[in-house]
């Protein structure tokens, strides 16, 4: 099937990675050969394939929440209503992106305190920013002549945003969220910091106990779920933009 | 019948108004002309009809009743409009954009079904080859035949068609004025039709309002406009060529003189060609004058010069 072509292989992947990170044994293995005279291989609190459950859960809590509200924001400022909006958002869509993740983190922290839930409003707050540019950049993107078709057929606003709007910037759309999720991948492990867990448990560990291993093991399950998590949403975004060709 | 009535427009922040105190009818059944420069405010007349745009003085209304009074969703969905610039919807296949108003209407599957493959038909785009394309792997020609095709969809009494043949060369544009006027024959809409180009505005029309400046110059029959231009814009605007534009009007019926007169000639054109037919064969082969045939072939007259430039002299009523 030509929808599924560009999500096959990244969900196989997605497949391996899970499959590697539970098994333990394997990560002892590899990391006590990479540093032979290292004691501390593996992080003790938890299991690989644990933390990747608690890195998942604090990823796809905050991405859920940065897309729904950027998507949101983004809609109702192309809006009639909302069109006043427009150049507040904007600005502070480009100021946000100018900001460091880990400055934005470091100091929300004491705002918002410690733990998981804290962690995911600042990992939510941070992720808002692609999603809602890009959705103002491809709503604003479908053609003028399309809108007005749509509107003097005698689509309802809500039909015309539905129907015609949202799937011509889906593409868009979903090149932004998959730039918040790689991101909030990579940025989630300062999470640790706040005691929210997942692979910066690990990283953090290593650092402080001066086990490089420990280190290696967050950072290499990191990058595995960002590039796992990267591919996937590619695909997605390649199944849209080649099964509904945008060229007018 | 749409009637505009004493209609302004001013769009905010632009020095002039873009329609000024305009006033014309489309009678029902017939097609309407509306020709004038770019900017002249075409589009935006249009717009005011299915409410795209609001206007700030005077009132539209169509067989009697206000447009104002209607839901806007449900007066547009009672007009068919053929954009500028067509606006297929990209995302969708050729039968799926011509299905939208009927979707919209809560059309049954099949009718809606049925009604795409009539349409494509009608516009001479065989529906199994082209019912499943996508808007970008059509030429512009047969975009734009879609976007008729999808103003047609839910048989609207009144169509709104904004340069809908603007994109394609004259042979083209010459084969769907013709296809045009077979389904104008057939389907008797009440047509507002924009261009900004005269020799359409004469094909087309049963009546030409010619713009300039969001307010109206003149409104005629094609044949009076070429024949009794208002002022030098008109003149200017219709063209030096505008007695040759007058031929093409007329039958040659209209100058028909003796059959003597093209003795010796064995060559006729039809009845129903127009004296521009005509006058090229005369040029093309070289005689004063050339035989007119019915439909059974059998000589009725002919046309000569002469009778052609005695035709010209008449004044028209
Ligand atoms: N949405 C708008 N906002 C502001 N000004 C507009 C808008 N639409 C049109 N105008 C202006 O109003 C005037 C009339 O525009 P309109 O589109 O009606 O012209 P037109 O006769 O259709 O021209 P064309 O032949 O180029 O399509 C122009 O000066 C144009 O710049
Ligand atoms: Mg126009």
């Amino acid at each position: 099937m030509r929808a599924l072509r560009h999500i096959a292989a990244p969900m196989l992947a997605l497949g391996a990675y899970l499959a590697v990170a539970a098994a333990t044994p394997l990560w002892t293995a590899a990391l006590g050969a990479a540093f032979p005279g290292e004691t501390r291989i593996l992080y003790p609190d938890a299991a690989p394939l644990e933390l990747v459950a608690q890195h998942l859960e604090l990823v796809l809590i905050s991405s859920a929440i940065s897309i729904a509200v950027g998507l949101a924001l983004g809609v109702f400022v192309t809006r009639p209503a909302g069109a006043g909006f427009y150049d507040v958002v904007n600005d502070l869509t480009n100021l946000g992106q100018t900001f460091p993740p880990v400055a934005v983190f470091t100091l929300a922290v004491p705002f918002l305190g410690f733990g998981l839930r804290p962690t995911v409003v600042a990992l939510a707050l941070y992720g808002i920013l692609p999603v809602l540019r890009n959705t103002v950049a491809g709503l604003k993107g479908v053609p003028a002549e399309v809108l007005e078709s749509a509107t003097g057929m005698g689509m309802r606003s809500a039909e015309r945003l539905l129907r015609v709007e949202l799937p011509l910037a889906a593409p868009v759309i979903v090149a932004g969220i998959r730039v918040s999720v790689v991101v909030n991948v990579a940025t989630a492990t300062i999470g640790a910091i706040a005691g929210a867990g997942g692979f910066g448990a690990p990283i953090i560990n290593g650092l402080v106990n001066l086990a490089p291993a420990v280190t290696l093991e967050g950072a290499l399950l990191a990058a595995g779920l960002a590039l796992v998590l990267d591919a996937l949403l590619g695909g997605v975004e390649h199944t849209l933009a080649s099964g509904r060709p945008s060229a007018v | 019948m749409i009637s505009i009535r004493n209609v302004s427009k001013s769009y905010e922040n632009a020095e002039s108004a873009a329609v000024r105190d305009l006033s014309f009818d489309v009678p029902t059944g017939e097609v309407v002309v509306l020709i004038g420069p770019s900017g002249c405010g075409k589009s935006t007349t249009m717009r005011m009809v299915n409410r795209l745009v609001e206007p700030d003085a005077g009132t539209i209304t169509i067989d009697g009743q206000d447009v104002r009074e209607y839901r806007p969703e449900q007066l547009r969905r009672r007009i068919g409009y053929a954009i500028q610039g067509v606006g297929l919807f990209p995302h969708w296949t050729v039968a799926q954009n011509v299905a939208v108003v009927p979707g919209l209407l809560g059309w049954e599957r099949d009718r809606i079904a049925e009604r795409t493959t009539e349409l494509l038909d009608l516009v001479g785009l065989e529906p199994d080859a082209y019912g499943g394309k996508y808007p970008h792997e059509l030429s512009g020609g047969e975009a734009q035949r879609v976007g008729v095709a999808r103003a047609l969809a839910a048989d609207p009494p009144v169509l709104l068609m904004d340069e809908p043949f603007g994109a394609v060369d004259p042979l083209t544009r010459d084969r769907l004025h013709v296809e045009f006027l077979a389904i104008q024959d057939r389907l008797k809409k009440t047509v507002l039709f924009v261009t900004h180009d005269m020799d359409e505005a004469v094909a087309l029309g049963d009546r030409i309002v010619v713009m300039r400046d969001g307010m109206l110059v003149q409104q005629d029959t094609p044949e009076r406009v070429l024949a009794y231009p208002a002022d030098e814009f008109v003149a200017s605007f219709v063209g030096t060529e505008r007695a040759l534009k007058r031929l093409s009007l007329a039958p040659v019926t209209e100058a028909l003189a003796p059959v003597g007169l093209a003795e010796g000639c064995q060559c006729s054109v039809s009845a129903t060609a127009s004296l521009r037919e005509a006058l090229a064969r005369i040029l093309e082969l070289g005689v004063p004058a050339i035989g007119v045939h019915d439909e059974r072939h059998r000589l009725i007259g002919a046309v000569s010069v002469e009778s052609i430039v005695e035709r010209f002299k008449r004044p028209l009523t």
